[in-house]
């Protein structure tokens, strides 16, 4: 069986779910030219599918995914999701931020809850009930509900901050570094909690992350940005796990280490570069593998779709 | 990004020092601790202590519980046992010092004096309660009660006449001695003015003598000069020399010894309770408003059985006058009340319905207007001319301009329909009201006001602060969830600013309370500042005990209103009131 079954499908309303386009954002500069952060960043994302987005500090990573929630202006360039384009933050791209931003004076059901009635709410209180509690087990929280962020540890409250985006059923599922502020285990824990939900409910998302592993262990294509000003998107690397991905194996996969060191490789390599904008897209997974690992990765991937 | 680090700094660091020591319980209320009943009690407890900010009981309760009882001991004796110990120096030290100091009005009141100060008010309240009880009996109860008072008053008569007799012996008996101890300074006395006496006659002669010599220009005028100088010095000495035994008389007479001055201090006292019941007695008989009733009711029946005899018209109206007019007096007498004196406590009742009125309009409009000034930066720039310039002005100023204003909205209080609902007994005719004995009038308005306006920026400015700097990454939260207005303000912004809001009404409040005391003393409604006041103008030997009585008052109450906002602040609280306390 050949790998080519997994080249993308370019069916254009399922590989352009999300449509990011010459996207531009600038701050503005009193003593000169506006100062540009991200210039001509380009990406489709098809339905579905998981990007990371990963890149040194402070080269525009976040700054694309806020502009994609809405929550940061867009200079130039458009954003379309679903067809159409956005205009500001809306429920249909729920955002994990890093720190929980749960609200301190309501208990874990009540800041789901808070979601909830205000993308709901003309449901009746039942059915709110029945989603907050479902999204609140989703997450592992099933026996929490009644607790405050105060008595609960970052990781519950992380757990709660997922839980109340899945819980607005959006399109698109954002993450802005979620798991920077948590220990390594728990880290873990919550990784395999968001690739289990993405793999139920078939969500599209975008992660932006420091980690390596991270970046190569829960993503479809792993969007590698050039650093800022002007970031850009420099390389985009496709990554072939099967789905739903098993952690063991993924990480005793000797593919699993060559994404890793080209990751690290281009990260390593751009540190000593600055706004380099080339774009060297190659979608083809040959050019990161050798042979015996590429061997390996095609016998699982067709054990999978088997 | 998060800003609750630097948030509470502002007006936080005024807490005086119950919780000074935090890090004694670092999580004393983790609900899943408790598995038994007895610590289920032990940790309620402990948050309940927590929460009303007393820190300083924890290590009793804690040793109660049998928790570690050395830690326990060691913290009370820091924590507890030193201040306590510190606070007796305090007043003992008050003790000694104070009787040094003679003033104008007496020697500065220690604190037993203002012990008797605090009994004496509390019996001229209890005094002031039975004759407001005895006005409203009527029927069999006042027959007995004038019965009782009336047996205790023959008991207290005798008594207070063997008192006043045992008085007089034990003063006859103190003058005896202190005639004997005169007696030979006396004499001293009476010897050195006849020697003096002598002398000065001897003097006389020799100048009139000189005086002749001088006419016949036997001596100069010069001579005659130096001696009369000479004269005056001596007769000085001779003063000065009976001074000495005066003062020592003076002093023997003005302090008459201690059992004199405690035999009629007993005899006043039951003097002045045969007063009371005299009084009482007068109250029960021809002073209660049932008996006045009864003889306003009974003239009406005599009016109107002349009216019926009267024969010409002129007498039949004189009559149907005399009627309608005692008719008019027994309505009058039958609904009043008996007029009280102001005491210490019913004072206190009316300053904190004014500090509370005063603080609820207060907070009744900063915290609109606060919102309004964090929500947008337009409102707020055109604000804070209006907070700046009138934030400093003195409460004195408010006062009188408060005075002025509101004053214009009553000419006539008496009759005013706002003060004749407030002050009604019933309610509709039967519901009783409960704020009735506080005589609102004009002066209570505007004294709240003043305090409304003195109050009303602490909370105002940490309204405002509190709804600008609610946590960015909530309102990213609010803009992703799509939240309107309204609920973007009641479930974002108000929850997340009530601590500060809390903060700045507590400050709020301790403003109001230290105003209202100036208020009322400049403005004279009633309240403890007026009680202040009137006792400085009395002047009477027991006024000063009564102003440092006052200023206790003041001082515990003060603790106590800002015991209950913290209480608030803390339940409102999301990060359990650690950083707001």
């Amino acid at each position: 069986m050949s790998l080519q079954v997994y080249e993308p499908v370019e069916e254009p309303s399922l590989s352009k779910f999300v449509e990011i386009s010459n996207l531009v954002k600038e701050y503005p500069n009193p003593y000169g030219d506006d100062f540009r952060v991200v210039e001509n960043f380009n990406l489709n994302i098809r339905q579905g599918e998981f990007i990371s987005l990963i890149g040194h500090s402070g080269c525009g990573k976040s700054t694309v995914l806020t502009m994609l929630a809405g929550l940061n202006e867009i200079s130039d360039g458009g954003i379309i999701v679903g067809n159409r384009e956005i205009d500001g933050p809306g429920p249909d791209r729920a955002v994990v931020f890093q720190a929980p931003c749960l609200m301190p004076w309501l208990t874990a059901f009540g800041n789901v809850m808070l979601g909830v009635k205000s993308v709901y709410p003309h449901a009746d209180k039942a059915t709110q009930t029945q989603i907050v509690e479902h999204s609140l087990s989703v997450v592992g929280l099933a026996d929490s509900m009644k607790k405050y962020p105060r008595e609960m540890s970052g990781g519950m409250q992380q757990r709660v901050g997922i839980a109340r985006a899945i819980a607005l059923q959006p399109k698109v599922l954002l993450l802005d570094e979620p798991f920077g502020r948590l220990d390594s285990l728990t880290r873990m824990e919550l990784q395999d909690v968001i690739i289990d939900i993405l793999a139920r409910e078939k969500l599209t998302a975008m992660i932006v992350t420091h980690d390596v592993d991270e970046a190569v262990f829960m993503a479809d294509r792993c969007v590698m940005m050039s650093n800022g000003p002007k970031a850009t998107c420099a390389e985009i690397m496709e990554i072939y796990f099967p789905r739903p991905r098993d952690r063991e194996e993924v990480f005793n996969d000797p593919a699993f280490f060559q994404y890793r060191e080209h990751l690290l490789a281009f990260l390593e390599q751009r540190s000593h570069i600055k706004g380099d904008t080339r774009i060297h897209n190659r979608s083809n997974l040959i050019g990161y593998l050798d042979k015996p690992a590429l061997t390996n990765l095609e016998n699982k991937l067709s054990v999978a779709v088997a | 990004m998060k800003t609750d680090s630097h948030r509470p700094l502002l007006f936080i660091n005024l807490t005086i020092g119950w919780h000074g020591y935090r890090s004694l319980s670092p999580e004393p209320s983790l609900p899943a601790m408790a598995d038994s009943t007895k610590d289920k009690i032990k940790y309620g407890l402990l948050k309940g202590i927590d929460v009303s900010g007393f820190k300083v009981l924890d290590p009793p309760v804690r040793l109660l519980f049998g928790e570690e009882p050395q830690k326990q001991i060691r913290d009370i004796a820091k924590y507890m046992l030193l201040p306590i110990l510190f606070v007796l120096c305090c007043i003992l030290l008050w003790s000694v010092v104070a009787p040094n100091h003679k003033t104008r009005s007496g020697e500065v009141p220690g604190p037993s004096k203002v012990l008797t100060a605090y009994s004496d008010s509390k019996r001229f309240e209890e005094r002031q309660k039975e004759k407001a009880s005895d006005f409203k009996l009527e029927g069999q109860e006042r027959l007995a009660m004038v019965k009782e008072v009336e047996t205790e008053l023959a008991s207290l008569e005798a008594k207070a006449a063997e008192l006043s007799e045992e008085a007089a012996k034990i003063e006859a008996l103190a003058q005896e001695k202190m005639a004997a101890r005169i007696a030979p300074i006396q004499s001293k006395l009476d010897a050195l003015k006849a020697k003096h006496k002598a002398a000065e006659d001897a003097r006389d002669a020799q100048l009139e003598a000189l005086a002749g010599e001088a006419v016949a220009g036997e001596v100069s005028s010069d001579t005659l000069v130096a001696f009369i100088r000479e004269t005056e010095a001596i007769e000085e000495k001779a003063d000065a020399a009976e001074d000495v035994y005066e003062e020592q008389l003076e002093e023997i007479r003005s302090n008459p010894p201690s059992e004199v001055k405690d035999a009629q201090l007993a005899a006043n006292r039951v003097a002045d309770e045969v007063q009371h019941y005299k009084k009482r007695l007068a109250i029960l008989t021809k002073e209660n408003r049932n008996v006045k009733e009864a003889e306003y009711l009974a003239k009406i029946a005599e009016d109107k059985e002349q009216l019926a005899a009267a024969s010409t018209a002129g007498d039949v109206v004189k009559e149907a006058k005399a009627i309608a007019r005692n008719t008019e007096r027994a309505e009058d007498v039958g609904s009043q009340t008996y007029p009280r004196t102001a005491t210490i406590f019913w004072q206190t009742k009316r300053s904190l319905a004014t500090v509370f009125v005063g603080f609820i309009i207060a907070a009744a409009i900063a915290i609109p207007v606060g919102i309004m000034c964090g929500l947008n930066r337009i409102f707020m720039a055109c604000m804070t001319p209006i907070i700046s310039i009138f934030r400093p002005v003195s409460p004195v100023v408010w006062l009188l301009i408060f005075q002025i204003i509101i004053g214009a909205f009553f000419p006539d209080p008496e009759n005013h329909p706002l003060f004749v609902t407030l002050n009604q007994d019933k309610f509709f005719g039967w519901i009783a009201n409960p704020i009735a004995f506080l005589g609102t009038n004009p002066a209570m308005i505007f004294s709240a006001c003043t305090v409304a306006m003195c109050a009303l920026w602490p909370a105002l400015v940490n309204t405002a602060l509190g709804v600008s700097s609610v946590d960015k990454d909530h309102m990213n939260v609010a803009k992703v969830l799509r939240l309107g207005f309204w609920s973007r303000l009641f479930k974002i912004v108000v929850p997340a600013s009530l601590p500060l809001v809390f903060a700045g009404l507590r400050i709020s409040l301790g403003v109001g309370w230290m105003v209202l005391i100036a208020a009322e003393a400049l403005s004279s409604s009633d309240g403890l500042g007026k009680f202040v006041w009137d006792e400085y103008q009395n002047g009477s030997s027991q006024s000063f005990a009564n102003i440092i009585l006052a200023c206790f008052v003041v001082g515990i109450i003060g603790f106590f209103l800002d015991r209950i906002m913290v209480f608030l602040q803390r339940l409102v609280s999301f990060d359990d009131g650690s950083a707001t306390a």
